[in-house]
């Protein structure tokens, strides 16, 4: 037998116990979904059910008015990430192009509130969003995730940035461009997939948010994904499992699919930024 | 085509001043190399020129005109950087045609300087290909087309060479000088290698510290350094330094090292009589001598170069190195009597560094 | 484009900065205000009463159980991330036979919301029907389903387990990170040197990874000590408050209790004790920049 293939037996074996508890959790979600809603409660508890029920998926779109939250919570996410994007765009260019005075400065309030956790401060916010009349609103979500995000994106991009060589635009400089021309030519072009991960990151983050969510929004019609589905769980006597899970699944699945696929831009832009 | 005048420039970063008032003249059509070792302001100076850098104090006139607040993309000046710059979401062609594109040039226009530009640089089948295709010595050459095209008053070249292979350097070095003496466009290049400084310039440069330590054609500079710094720091070998006290006696005159030793020296003013002096004798310029003309000297190391053989050598108890171009049959331990041409040797004053 | 630049780079942060200072500035302001008055249970304030919200609440057996709590939810979940993540993370990094398949596994439970986790973690584990008691009872180890979320004890020790999983992906990803960087040839000069791999380990590994497991303990502790959804999804703090931890405490008191003053005042302690976490953070980051700065200057 080959080293590596022994290696990687012994491997395997030492993260399959963590790998089934991982996996778990999918299994339940996907098997609950599918069961027929006779089977949920059984005794004593069993995997097997005895039929793939797919239409626990379109029932439960209309009876947990899913459709609705998915589109507050593709609102609230898109308009938050192109905010954020909008406002750290220009920031993490300065950050990553100019010396400035209070620099230093700038840079350790960015540390300090990305480390800032809404829930801290969430009394606090909604005691704002109330003075400002913004409570039940999505835009309350909207302004609030883009300002938690900024710090994150804006060192993402910055780290992303630091590795287009200032060269490329002096070169542009020279060869005739103008500062706005050399900026929408050569640098913009260049950073157009920094921006796209930065903003799908951003995008997952409002998407999968829940705190604010929860104490923001009052009125189901406005619930995003998160919120409305626990609110099938919490507090009720009866719980419609089946609905719940076949729930997650929609929710959780593209988005996990689309972070699985752009991790490695995440480890790079925090090996490059935030972590180095 | 146009001049190049630097007046008094000095440049600092924050409390730090990294250039000390220089004054360089470069004339037109003229290849003016700046050398000198790393961080002595030699790249700062000509991003300065291209107006990459502010300039602290002093001015830069470009033709006839003071430059000192001109952005670059109005100093009509073309410039190859060290990494090359080529942008990276562009083919060739484009890469090469960005600057006309600005300019709003009419597309006949573009593709025909393209053209020529390609064919001087034999990069013609390359044009549509992107610069992550190409190999190290092809984007130099997308580099320097892209200057081509621009009909540009001044060239700015810095550290072009830096990252090519060594082989490639010295064809790519050859290259440039045919470039420009076919073109004669006034160009300033900034390197730290004084081999390509001295094959290259018309005037060589030499910097250091942030000052100018000389200025002069490369042969005028090697043939008579005006210091020590710019003596070691052109020619390889590098020239060989012994201190002593100098010993004028009528139209002779010795150093006398610390040991003792009396080395052969060459005839300067009789007030250097009984002080130090520092005695410069390139490596080129050693013979074998007999008869107690020369010094004494044991050999440590034997280099054969191929072309010559090396021979690293105590002298007076200093390490001095000497080249031969008949194959002695040195051994380590060896004794040998090395003598020199005292027309072709200097004196410098080890205070001031300068030459006497 | 060395120099400083005066007002163009000042121009482009500053609207960001703007937000930031309006959205979360402003909320520190008003916590700070609210904890000093008293406050109805609709947020009027009704004047200042100096410090009484704060002796209220050091006077509530409840928030000095909420903080041991909270210590101990942040110790374990911390603790025990790391100690499954750094051997992890040094397998994943060597190269072995289906490593980017797990990979991804790995990672997995960073793509799901924690809210979703803890809602799928709810109905596994719940005490009739729940697929955990099935599984364990189809592999013998339990006769009888469990009601794994009904005594507190038992559903906090639960609710660790998995914050130690959410945590784990993340931890990895900053060991990856560290153990990538660093040097190849510190390996194979300590191999030619005859070092075993538990020299290794111990020699080279361990002390270059200080910083690496430095920043994951600070940033952990901050991400466990603020996260409000396993909890409350799962249990809500219960049952009778068992499984509250501050931040749940926190929320109960605001939107459930109405005792807005109280909860101001264990909001201002909260953010303290983050506020010194992150300058512990900053601090971190700050040094590892300075060091990487020192190198490049040779």
């Amino acid at each position: 037998m080959s080293s590596k293939l022994k290696k990687s037996l012994i491997y395997w074996a030492i993260l399959s116990p963590l790998m089934v508890v991982i996996l778990f959790p999918f299994a339940v979600m996907f098997v609950t979904a599918v069961r027929p809603r006779d089977e949920l409660f059984v005794f004593p508890p069993r995997w097997g059910f005895s039929e793939f029920r797919w239409g626990n998926f379109a029932e439960m779109w209309v009876k947990t008015n899913f459709g609705e939250a998915l589109f507050n919570s593709l609102y609230v996410s898109v308009l938050s990430t192109a905010l954020a994007l909008a406002l750290s765009i220009p920031a993490a260019y300065a950050l990553s192009r100019y010396r400035f005075r209070g620099k230093g400065a700038y840079r350790t309030f960015l540390l300090m509130t990305q480390m800032m956790s809404p829930i801290v401060l969430v009394l606090g916010l909604f005691r704002l969003m109330v003075a400002l009349g913004m409570v039940n609103n999505l835009n309350s979500l909207v302004l609030t995730y883009a300002a938690f995000n900024m710090a994150f994106t804006i060192w993402m991009l910055q780290s992303y940035f630091s590795t287009i060589p200032r060269d490329l635009e002096e070169a542009a400089w020279i060869d005739g461009a103008s500062h706005f021309t050399s900026l929408t030519r050569i640098f913009l072009p260049l950073a157009v997939p920094a921006m796209a991960v930065t903003g799908i990151f951003s995008f997952i983050n409002g998407w999968n948010e829940f705190v604010l969510a929860l104490t923001m929004i009052r009125s189901s019609d406005d619930f995003t994904l998160p919120v409305q589905i626990y609110s099938q769980v919490a507090g009720r006597f009866q719980v419609e499992w089946h609905h719940v899970m076949a729930g997650t699944v929609l929710a959780t699945v593209p988005v996990a699919i689309v972070f699985s696929w752009l991790q490695k831009y995440l480890i790079r832009g925090m090996a490059l930024g935030a972590v180095k | 085509m146009a001049s190049v005048t630097i007046r008094n420039v000095e440049k600092s970063f924050g409390a730090m001043k990294v250039i000390h008032g220089v004054d360089i003249d470069v004339q037109d059509h003229e290849f003016v190399v700046l050398v000198g070792p790393s961080g002595c302001g030699k790249s700062t100076l000509l991003r300065m020129i291209a107006g990459l850098e502010t300039i602290s104090g002093g001015e830069i006139v470009i033709g006839d005109k003071v430059v000192n607040d001109v952005p670059p993309r109005d100093r009509d000046i073309a410039m190859v950087f060290q990494n090359y710059a080529l942008y990276p979401h562009m083919s060739i062609f484009d890469n090469m045609g960005f600057s006309l594109k600005l300019r709003k040039r009419p597309k006949a226009e573009i593709e025909a300087k393209v053209k020529d530009a390609a064919d001087i640089l034999n990069l013609t089948s390359y044009l549509d290909r992107s610069p992550a295709q190409l190999s190290g010595g092809q984007r130099q050459r997308v580099a320097m087309g892209r200057a081509l095209v621009r009909d540009a008053q001044v060239f700015l070249f810095d550290e072009p060479l830096s990252n090519l292979d060594a082989k490639l350097r010295v064809v790519m070095r050859t290259e440039i000088k045919a470039l420009h003496q076919r073109l004669k466009t006034t160009s300033v290049y900034v390197t730290h290698d004084q081999i390509e400084a001295m094959t290259m310039a018309d005037r060589i440069v030499v910097m250091n510290a942030g000052r100018v330590e000389q200025v002069g054609a490369p042969l005028e500079l090697y043939d008579s350094p005006a210091n020590l710094f710019v003596a070691g720091f052109l020619g390889s070998p590098s020239m060989n330094f012994i201190e002593g006290r100098y010993l004028r006696d009528g139209d002779t005159a010795q150093v006398i090292c610390a040991n003792g030793t009396a080395l052969p020296a060459p005839v300067v003013s009789s007030a250097w009589n009984e002080k130090q002096v520092v005695l410069g004798v390139r490596p080129e310029h050693m013979h074998l001598a007999d008869g107690g003309e020369g010094a004494a000297a044991t050999v440590d190391v034997v280099e054969p170069t191929g072309a010559n053989i090396e021979v690293l050598a105590d002298l007076a108890g200093e390490r001095v190195c000497a080249v031969f171009s008949e194959r002695h049959p040195f051994r380590p331990g060896e004794k040998i009597e090395l003598g020199w041409d005292l027309n072709k040797v200097h004196l410098f004053d080890p205070d001031s560094g300068n030459r006497i | 484009m060395k120099s400083l630049n005066g007002f163009k780079p000042l121009a482009m942060i500053f609207p960001g900065l703007l937000l930031a200072l309006f959205i979360i500035g402003y909320p520190v302001l008003d916590l700070a205000n609210t904890s000093l008055q008293e406050v109805s249970r609709f947020g009027q304030l009704r004047g200042f009463t100096g410090f009484d919200n704060f002796a209220e609440v050091f006077a509530d057996p409840l928030f000095w159980e909420s903080l041991y709590r909270t210590a101990i939810w942040t110790v374990t979940v911390v603790g025990g991330t790391l100690i499954i993540s750094l051997p992890i993370a040094i397998i994943l990094n060597d190269d072995f036979y289906g490593r980017g398949v797990a990979r991804v596994i790995i990672m997995l439970p960073w793509a799901i919301s924690l809210t979703m986790t803890a809602v799928v973690w709810r109905w596994a584990l719940n005490g009739r029907a729940g697929l955990l008691n099935a599984t364990l009872m189809d592999m013998g180890v339990l006769a009888e389903p469990i009601e794994w979320l009904a005594e507190a004890q038992l559903a906090f020790t639960v609710e660790i387990m998995v914050g130690i999983l959410v945590s784990i992906p993340f931890t990895t990803t900053i060991f990856l990170g560290g153990l990538s960087s660093l040097p190849q040839d510190s390996y194979e000069a300590s191999m030619v040197d005859g070092a075993t791999r538990w020299d290794q380990f111990r020699h080279i590994t361990l002390p270059m990874m200080k910083p690496f497991i430095n920043i994951a303990i600070v940033l952990n502790v901050i991400y466990v000590f603020n996260s409000l959804p396993i909890i409350w999804v799962m249990t809500e703090g219960g049952p009778a408050n068992g499984t509250d931890i501050l931040v749940t405490y926190l929320y109960k008191l605001a939107f459930r209790f109405g005792q807005l003053g109280k909860a101001s005042a264990i909001s201002l302690i909260m953010f303290g004790v983050l506020l010194i976490f992150t300058i512990i953070y900053v601090a971190l980051v700050m040094r590892g920049e300075n060091d990487s700065d020192a190198g490049k200057d040779e």
